[in-house]
């Protein structure tokens, strides 16, 4: 991916320079709604174990 | 999906209540990337759609979290019209039902500002990006600059045949 014409959009160089990762949102974007919400559930899952996680 | 956030709006919609997806889980069904606890939903608060959602639910032990104690969610006929939100938590996740959207307005204008998805053969509607990100910019609340950014790119994104990559 070219960085310049990465660079076009003012709206994806808002989001890049806030920090956001754009391969993720494209990667989203190409999912169906079913398989976003199911990898949701998954990050969701696991922050939740990892709330329960202790220092050893 | 089963024992899940997915899970409760599954019961909604076979409880045949009316409802529009909202809030972080509809940024996160239209692609956004951040991990969300809750499921808000905007619906009509007439009794009907309020004791269907209550049945719905109830094997779930409902409780409204921020009250003092988390009372039961027990709601009659008579007690419904009180209610404008209702911020409940259950035994598989957090659901906040509202009836008005700041930036959007009621039950009615929110459905219109939404769209109809399929997930799993089930059908449901979420609040469009545009509208989400209508309302975010409303509420100007710190944590949703992220969110409004992210839609505007997934906005960006989702222009068919643009060379903005």
């Amino acid at each position: 991916m070219p960085k310049s014409k990465y660079l076009k959009a003012a709206e994806i160089q808002a989001a890049v320079d806030y920090g956001i990762d754009i391969s993720m949102l494209i990667a989203n974007i190409g999912r169906s709604y079913s398989e976003r919400i199911k990898r949701h559930q998954i990050a969701l899952n696991t922050a939740e174990k990892l709330k329960g996680a202790r220092r050893l | 999906m089963s024992s899940d956030l997915f899970n409760l709006l599954e019961r909604l919609v076979n409880a045949g209540v009316d409802f529009v997806i909202i809030g972080g889980f509809a940024d996160v069904v239209h692609g956004c990337t951040y991990v969300t606890q809750d499921i808000g939903i905007c619906c009509d608060f007439k009794p009907a759609t309020m004791l269907a959602l209550q049945k719905a639910i109830s094997d779930l032990h409902p409780v409204h979290r921020m009250t003092p104690g988390r009372k039961k969610l027990e709601l009659t006929e008579q007690t419904c019209g009180q209610f404008k939100n209702l911020y409940l938590d259950t035994d598989i996740g957090q659901l906040d039902c509202l009836s008005f959207i700041d930036g959007l307005g009621d039950y009615g204008e929110v459905r219109r500002e939404s769209e109809l998805i399929e997930v799993e053969e089930i059908k449901m509607r979420v609040l469009s990006v545009d509208a989400l990100i209508k309302t975010k910019k409303s509420m100007n609340r710190l944590r949703d600059k992220e969110a409004v950014l992210q839609l505007e790119a997934i906005k960006k994104l989702r222009e068919p045949k643009q060379d903005i990559l």
